[in-house]
């Protein structure tokens, strides 16, 4: 019950849909049951097209995502571009396996369209980087069993922009509301050739 | 109508005999078989250190059953009764069972009860005390006080004390003898009268908003009122409460239900009509 | 010990007794563990209609990652006059611990039969589902390891669904889940039957948007999301999967559907 993932609470999901990607993420910030903030955003975004949720225990979330926001930036001045969704799922392999032995408390989740040809990509990783490229969609957080549910029942291939942003926030408002430890409101992001539409989601506020 | 009387009210501790006696009467004899106060019990030297091991999912997150847990419960006397509000929400660890449990449990149609902690326990306990209710009603022709149907419920889980049963629980009723008069027990055999309750996970900010607004002249509508913001308030933040907020009003000729109301609407309304829950953001505009 | 354990999830010996005696336990005292559970997996599932219930579960059987049968049946038909329940009008899931929900099962339907033999009359969902609750009750203490979902008619011929925790607490429901895959399932029901999260489009901007009216679904309608969600439920729990038994409850009687579910 007191595992470092649990803690916090929240949940993260991202889809592929026809020549646009989803992900989406639940606002809670708690302390077990104790609701602390409904303002915590899980989504960063590290480029055009390349966007990172990260689930689990807040205080890493909060560092990781700074310390990618780092290692991005230095990319950049090196290498004159902007990262690509594929390297930069490398890039988070790598950083979260060196801390093997003693890794950051995250669930991260990737979502981006490759900047040459325009596909969809998406892949999560467990918390010491190992990574699960998936075609359809990842899940991450305290509700993945309701999310995994949920996308495998609504998610179909090649939805347009419309329908994945009704398919991925259906599946997440739907989740945490069977979740205690995630929802009070949800952002989602949907990430298209040259536009990227975020929206704030009312959800239940219990 | 003795004989009846008699038969369901032998003491508890006369009743021990085998499981299988239990049996034999049920199919053998031609009556209705009842809340009856003969248990199985495991077959080890430490059965409630057992039962903990398989049930109780705090001590043990790994246990194979997981009985239903969470609440948030209130009830609180003023000058035109009793008021009794509850969520609805049941959690097994993180996952929601469910967010329609009737958290109020009518004992009969003067007095209500109602429920924390082990959702079976409290029913079934509660059904049981209706029927001494309702034993007392035949003996002694007449209704029973709040003060003795509670400590019936008081003396029984105090003979099982320490064996695993988790309830607490609120009576609540309005005699002539006692006008409005409000019980807490609970599964440790305690047993309190008072003018005001919040038991469960999220008692700690009902009481916050109730001691802040309560008074004993309160009107009907302000005590319903305060009764379901008190709900309101720690579904929102406690994790383990939430669902629909269960309402009833005491008075001398019975209990009032007041609605099982959704949150969701309610919570919205009390922000954008109110300017209540400030630290919710409600601008759902296209770009954030 | 524990290395050739069938059940690597729940670390130990699928057996009552996995541990052997206690080096430390008093003179001549052999202190053995007691674990007379096991987890056998599984999911079931109901969904109340207007005038319908209908009932489903997997058949699969499992005892941590070996599947110790392909055709389980977890859906039963209870309190009928005969022993191959041709005139039966409630049915009973079980999930849990096999040999408990058999017990549990076998339970009921005794009393169910004599009740039907004394009154002349099937027992009543709403009934049944009362002294379903104290037969769980009277094991609190050494609880059945089952979580049961009851199904029917009620007096009105509309759908009844009762479900239950293993203690006895129950509440009458429009659908639920139980089981492995209760938590897949579950949200996707809150969402199709009971249009949670549903707006009506078009009926107003942000906070006025109105929210999707309720509505009892067709026998159809219901027949197809009890496929999807084991569809879905197959695809990412384990322990679900082989065949998909169905039974559906009108007033003409109870019919039973097995299909399949991918085997993999």
């Amino acid at each position: 019950m007191s595992s470092p993932f649990s803690i916090n609470g929240g949940a993260c999901v991202a889809m592929v849909g026809k020549d646009c990607v989803a992900i989406a993420c639940d606002l809670r910030l708690g302390l077990q049951a104790l609701t602390v903030s409904n303002n915590f955003p899980k989504i960063f975004q590290y480029g055009d097209n390349v966007f990172l949720g990260l689930t689990g225990l807040a205080t890493d979330v909060a560092t990781v995502s700074d310390l990618f926001r780092y290692k991005v930036n230095m990319y950049r001045l090196r290498e004159e571009r902007q990262i690509a969704p594929r390297t930069f799922s490398n890039l988070v392999s790598s950083s979260l396996y060196e801390r093997r032995f003693g890794p950051w408390f995250v669930s991260p989740v990737v979502a981006g369209l490759d900047p040459k040809t325009g596909q969809p990509f998406i892949c999560g990783f467990d918390s010491i980087g190992c990574i699960d490229f998936a075609k359809d969609f990842i899940v991450s957080g305290t509700a993945t069993e309701q999310l995994f549910g949920m996308c495998e029942s609504l998610w179909e291939p090649d939805l347009g922009p419309d329908q994945l942003f009704e398919t991925i926030s259906q599946s997440l408002l739907n989740a945490v509301d069977r979740d205690a430890l995630s929802g009070w409101g949800a952002h989602v992001y949907i990430i298209e050739k040259d536009k990227v539409t975020k929206r704030l989601l009312k959800g239940r506020q219990d | 109508m003795d004989t009846l009387v008699a038969r369901y009210s032998r003491p508890t501790y006369t009743q021990n005999e085998l499981f299988t006696a239990q049996e034999q009467e049920e199919f053998a004899a031609g009556s209705t078989p009842n809340l009856s106060l003969k248990f199985a019990m495991p077959p080890v030297a430490q059965p409630s250190a057992w039962l903990r091991a398989a049930t109780d999912d705090r001590s043990n997150p790994h246990c194979p059953i997981k009985i239903a847990h969470g609440t948030t419960t209130l009830a609180f006397r003023f000058q035109g009764g009793i008021i009794v509000a509850t969520d609805s929400r049941a959690t097994a660890g993180n996952w929601i069972a469910s967010q329609t449990v009737k958290k109020v449990i009518e004992i009969n149609s003067d007095l209500l009860g109602t429920m924390a902690g082990g959702a079976a326990d409290c029913q079934y306990w509660l059904a049981w005390l209706g029927m001494q209710c309702r034993l007392h009603e035949l003996r002694h022709k007449r209704r029973i006080s709040v003060a003795a149907a509670s400590k019936i419920l008081a003396n029984l889980v105090y003979q099982y004390k320490g064996k695993g049963l988790s309830m607490g629980t609120m009576c609540a009723g309005v005699t002539k003898e006692e006008g409005p008069a409000l019980y807490y027990i609970d599964s440790d055999g305690t047993r309190l009268a008072g003018n005001l309750f919040c038991v469960g996970s999220g008692q700690t900010f009902a009481y916050g908003v109730l001691d802040a607004e309560y008074r004993y002249d309160l009107t009907v509508e302000e005590a319903l009122e305060l009764g379901s913001r008190s709900i309101l308030a720690a579904t929102h933040r406690d994790a383990y409460s939430g669902g629909f907020i269960n309402l009833y009003h005491v008075k001398e000729s019975g209990w009032e239900k007041h609605g099982f109301t959704d949150t969701n609407p309610v919570f919205w309304k009390t922000k954008l009509e109110k300017g209540e829950f400030s630290n919710v953001t409600s601008d759902f505009s296209e770009e954030v | 010990m524990a290395m050739f354990s069938q059940n690597p999830l729940l670390n130990g010996a699928s057996y009552s007794f996995s541990e052997a005696p206690k080096f430390n336990a008093p003179e001549g005292a052999r202190e053995h563990r007691f674990d007379p559970y096991t987890d056998n997996g599984g999911s079931t599932l109901a969904i109340a209609g207007a005038d319908f219930t209908i009932m489903a579960g997997d058949t699969r059987l499992t005892s941590g990652y070996s599947i110790n049968s392909r055709f389980h049946p977890k859906v039963f038909k209870i309190g009928g006059t005969t022993s191959d329940q041709s005139d039966a009008t409630l049915v009973l899931s079980v999930v849990g611990f096999a040999a408990d929900g058999e017990a549990l099962k076998e339970r009921l339907d005794a009393i169910c039969k004599m009740y039907r033999y004394r009154h002349g009359k099937p027992m009543s969902v709403k009934a049944c589902a009362q002294r379903l609750s104290t037969i769980l009750y009277q094991k609190r203490f050494f609880p059945y390891y089952a979580y049961a979902i009851l199904g029917g008619l009620d007096e009105e011929g509309k759908g009844a669904v009762y479900s239950y925790d293993p203690v006895g607490s129950y509440e009458r429901e429009q659908c639920r889940a139980g089981g492995a895959a209760a938590s897949l399932i579950m949200p996707f029901l809150d969402n199709q039957v009971n249009f949670k999260n549903q707006f009506i489009p078009g009926s107003g901007e942000g906070h006025a948007l109105q929210e999707r009216e309720r509505h009892p679904l067709s026998r159809q309608e219901v027949e197809t999301l009890v496929k999807d969600a084991f569809d879905g439920a197959v695809e990412r729990h384990i322990e679900v999967g082989d065949g998909l038994q169905m039974m559906i409850i009108t007033k003409e009687g109870i019919e039973e559907v097995v299909l399949p579910l991918k085997r993999d």
